[in-house]
């Protein structure tokens, strides 16, 4: 019996050590908001929180989230910055087909929380990992800037 | 108060099929495919793989009760191979067991022999072979052989435009549950669910009215579940209907990329003739689809391609010839522009020629021959409320194309190692199914004791934001909050008969259905209001929740009227069925008015390249827009972006790579690269409004059309290649990926 910390709570799995975060988190405690995309940490899509770091939990074995706070997009309105970027991701109107939009959340909001005032390349070096296919990139950008306070300026 | 979609996946509270519980019992299906490209099955081994715990059955060709094809065009589109496999990936069993990693080992353990046969992979080796879809289609305007008489310049050439893979996140999903009395609910990730309904009716040897099809909402699509959710939901609900047990099929990401089809490779001849002044004289060209190993939906595909083959342009002597040809790849599909965007670059290539053959920037010559009112298309249709001039004038006043050009021009003058450039690219997009038919839609609207309201119609929710858009026109049809109103899932037993969600008009012809369903119950509403009010019902309206009578506020309310409505038993639910007026075709003459309107537009992109690594930048990308009066502005602009990145990874980044035997290189997102937040250019849209009354409320048609400003992107970096190197002679292939234009950047005069 493995005991993780998500979202503030204790919550025990049966299930061997090396079995992927995300699927515990998917089928087993029916935390589905994080997203089964690639497999492969290529989209970006399973991002979540492991004490604040951005950690893809389709390849992180549970082995690797004990002791650790694990926070997933179920939680994240209860961070101020988590909160924040669900705000300005609606006024923006950023997601599509939503798909990868969880994963954008808990990315973004990774970064902020690291850096409050994130340049052009600290918002490319954060989410250039986190795959968008319906294009929603511009809106994204232009979120985590309206979060900061930023100004929306042209790429240089 | 009913949250939209927007709010839902922020909090990553919106349900997609993979995020439903799963039910006690389920079962998981895996294909077993086809591991070579062309052959004949001579055994299959099922032992070792029935052997695996957990294996429930197998299912093959012989066990399909009803007609085992899952196509609209030709026999060969079958559910599971029988005698001759004709791609790899092709699947010709179904493993079901207990859990889906049981079922994925168990599927490579089935051997199965082959004999081996020719295989053909690119498109003009298949014409060369004979190997086809259907006989060619001609389109012609004119008379090309004698034009070429009176022009100035003629020049000729090829065009290569690559596949594209969808990516969709949400890979091709399906449950299928048994009922009672032979009944199936099945939960699909298709665009088509009423294909989806049929097709399984048809495999499982039923009737349609067995089988429920039921989505919820797609994880991007991009046409990549247009035709090819239908195989895998059938495969679920054959294995369902046979076993009495709940069945999942999920493809994972590389099988997803490997089995399934893409954007259409093309292959095309060009040759275009010009007065001296630049205007365009003739035009001729061939192109040679790749269409994969069976139909789908290729030859629509085709159509499209010839009916866009003169873009934005009139060109009075035109001929157009359309070859699809069948190689043994996966069947490749629909992808956004559906044929439209080929035929935009082969036209871009001719032109971009001719504009080197004559000294002068291709914009000279996009310019000289935009579309003017009146002016026939190709297949005769005549240009109708055309905006090809108006949206490349505003273009370039709103955003200052001429300095922009000279900054350019002097950069490219002060730097050796970096090269700038700006390319243009009008695009028109004819707006409804080619297929005549497949314009109709219905809507169900109910509106409930409590003043709310529910609205089911045909189309399905991807990320295009209809859902939404048919929540707006409901509102404002009745009167009401938007917040009352909850747009369902796309159901089968709710709609019947419903056309995909695809050609852009999902909004369109859903949107103008639910207007009507709601003008049906606004219509009984008003006499209840009328007597309440003391008027005649012709007087009542209403406005923001309130009747009015004679556009003045009265003491009654949308809660109350409904109240009134149910207790004098007054229908509060209506059906209505829409179908697009005056569109036609006849394909024996090539002549018709296939379209009920085009969408118009210009881009400018802009993109800088280093000039020592290849590597480059799409640093800016401005637009101007024909958008209609928009139902939803926001949504609108994040069709145009996300449709502007898309396009400019096909025609950069995304290279679709096979090896010698027909097998996927590109099987992941390590080999096959797509845009990301890097990648993405600033993009700036301004809509050029205005009435459109062939759609509803004026709107316009957007989610196909903007993907083809991506073709810009393919030729600015031509165009900043030769500042570079004035030698090199492009030969339009596109994806431009760095490799290529490093090439460019050092390749000799030749």
């Amino acid at each position: 019996m493995t005991t993780l910390n998500i979202n503030g709570k204790p919550h025990q799995v049966d299930l061997p050590a090396d079995t992927p975060l995300l699927w515990a988190l998917r089928d087993h405690l029916g935390l589905t908001g994080t997203k089964f995309g690639c497999g492969m940490a290529l989209c970006g899509a399973c991002t979540v929180h492991l004490d604040g770091e951005p950690t893809r939990a389709c390849v992180t074995p549970i082995s690797a989230a004990i002791d650790k706070k694990i926070v997933t997009i179920e939680a994240i309105d209860q961070d101020a910055t988590g909160k924040k970027v669900q705000e300005a991701w609606l006024a923006l109107g950023v997601p599509q087909c939503g798909y990868c939009q969880p994963g954008q959340v808990m990315a973004a909001t990774a970064l902020l929380k690291q850096k409050p005032q994130p340049t052009d390349a600290d918002i490319d070096a954060a989410m250039s990992g986190n795959i968008c296919r319906c294009g929603t990139y511009p809106r994204i950008r232009a979120a985590i800037k309206q979060v900061a306070g930023l100004k929306k300026e042209t790429k240089s | 108060m009913h949250a939209n979609d927007t709010d839902l996946h922020a909090q990553g509270a919106s349900t997609f099929i993979d995020d439903m519980p799963e039910p006690a019992g389920l079962l998981h299906a895996c294909p077993v495919v086809s591991g070579i490209a062309h052959g004949l099955i001579e055994s299959i081994d099922l032992n070792d793989a029935l052997a695996c715990p957990g294996v429930v059955a197998i299912l093959l060709a012989r066990d399909i009760p009803g007609c085992n094809n899952i196509g609209n065009v030709e026999a060969g589109e079958v559910l599971l191979a029988e005698q001759e496999v004709v791609y790899q990936g092709q699947p010709v069993a179904v493993v079901v067991a207990e859990s889906d990693a049981v079922a994925r080992r168990a599927a490579g353990l089935v051997r199965i022999c082959y004999k081996e046969l020719p295989a053909v992979f690119d498109a003009r080796a298949a014409h060369a072979q004979g190997l086809h879809i259907a006989p060619p289609r001609i389109f012609s305007l004119g008379d090309v052989d004698q034009a070429w008489k009176d022009c100035d310049v003629i020049v000729e050439g090829s065009a290569v435009s690559g596949a594209q893979e969808h990516v969709y996140l949400e890979t091709q999903v399906a449950v299928a549950y048994p009922l009672e009395n032979e009944g199936l609910k099945v939960f699909s990730a298709t665009q088509s669910p009423g294909m989806v309904q049929r097709v399984i009716a048809r495999v499982l040897d039923c009737a349609m009215n067995r089988v429920e099809v039921d989505v919820l909402r797609l994880g991007g699509a991009f046409g990549g579940k247009e035709e090819q959710a239908t195989g895998w939901a059938a495969m679920a609900a054959l294995a369902a209907g046979r076993l009495q047990k709940p069945v999942k099929i999920r493809m994972n990401q590389g099988e997803d990329m490997r089995w399934t089809g893409k954007r259409h490779p093309y292959d095309s001849d060009f040759k275009i003739g010009l007065d001296k002044t630049g205007r365009i004289l003739a035009y001729e060209v061939c192109f040679y689809q790749n269409a994969g190993a069976v139909a789908d939906l290729s030859l629509a595909i085709l159509e499209r391609t010839l009916f866009h083959a003169g873009n934005s342009y009139f060109i009075p002597n035109v001929r157009a010839t359309a070859i699809s040809c069948r190689t043994h790849l996966p069947p490749n599909t629909a992808f956004r522009g559906f044929g439209g965007p080929q035929a935009m670059f082969a036209l871009e290539a001719a032109i971009f020629k001719a504009a080197a053959a004559m000294h002068v920037d291709p914009a000279h010559i996009q310019r000289r021959n935009l579309l003017q009112e009146g002016q026939p298309f190709p297949y005769g249709m005549p240009a109708e409320n055309c905006r090809a001039q108006r949206c490349w004038q505003q273009l370039h006043d709103r955003f200052d194309l001429p300095r922009r050009q000279q900054a350019i021009d002097n950069f490219n003058a002060g730097h050796s190692l970096e090269k700038k450039a700006l390319a243009l690219m009008p695009i028109c997009f004819g707006i409804s199914f080619t297929a005549t038919f497949l314009n109709q839609a219905s809507a169900l609207v109910h509106v409930y004791a409590d003043g709310s309201v529910s609205v089911s119609c045909g189309a399905v929710e991807m990320g295009q934001g209809v859902k939404e858009k048919i929540r707006h026109v409901a509102a404002r049809t009745l009167g009401i909050d938007k917040a009352r109103i909850k747009v369902e899932s796309t159901n089968t037993a709710r709609i019947a008969n419903m056309s995909p969600t695809a050609a852009s008009v999902g909004s369109d012809l859903n949107g103008q259905a639910t207007l009507l369903a709601c003008q049906r119950i606004l219509q009984g509403l008003k006499t209840v209001a009328a007597r309440l009010a003391g008027g005649e019902p012709e007087q009542i309206s209403i406005e923001q929740e309130q009747v009015c009578l004679d556009g003045r506020p009265t003491a009654t309310g949308w809660n109350k009227l409904v109240s009134e409505a149910y207790l004098s038993r007054t229908p509060l639910s209506a059906h209505a069925h829409y179908a697009t007026p005056k569109v036609f075709f006849d394909r024996s003459t090539e002549r018709g008015r296939p379209f009920a309107y085009h969408v118009y537009g210009c881009a400018a992109v802009e993109v800088a390249v280093d000039c020592l690594r290849g590597t480059y930048r799409v640093t800016d990308v401005s637009i101007v827009h024909d958008g209609g009066r928009s139902l939803a502005p926001d949504i609108d602009r994040g069709q145009v972006e996300g449709g502007v990145v898309q396009g400019l990874g096909w025609m950069t980044l995304e290279e679709v790579r096979h090896d010698g035997q027909g097998r996927l290189l590109t099987d992941s997102l390590t080999a096959y690269k797509i845009p990301d937040l890097y990648f993405a250019p600033d993009i700036a849209v301004e809509f050029l409004d205005g009435d459109n009354p062939a759609a509803v409320m004026h709107s316009k048609a957007v989610g196909e059309p903007p993907l083809m400003y991506g073709i810009g992107g393919y030729f600015a970096l031509v165009k900043a290649i030769r500042a570079f190197n004035p030698d090199w002679q492009p030969g339009f292939s596109a994806p431009m990926t760095p490799e290529k234009v490093l090439l460019a950047l050092y390749e000799c005069g030749c």
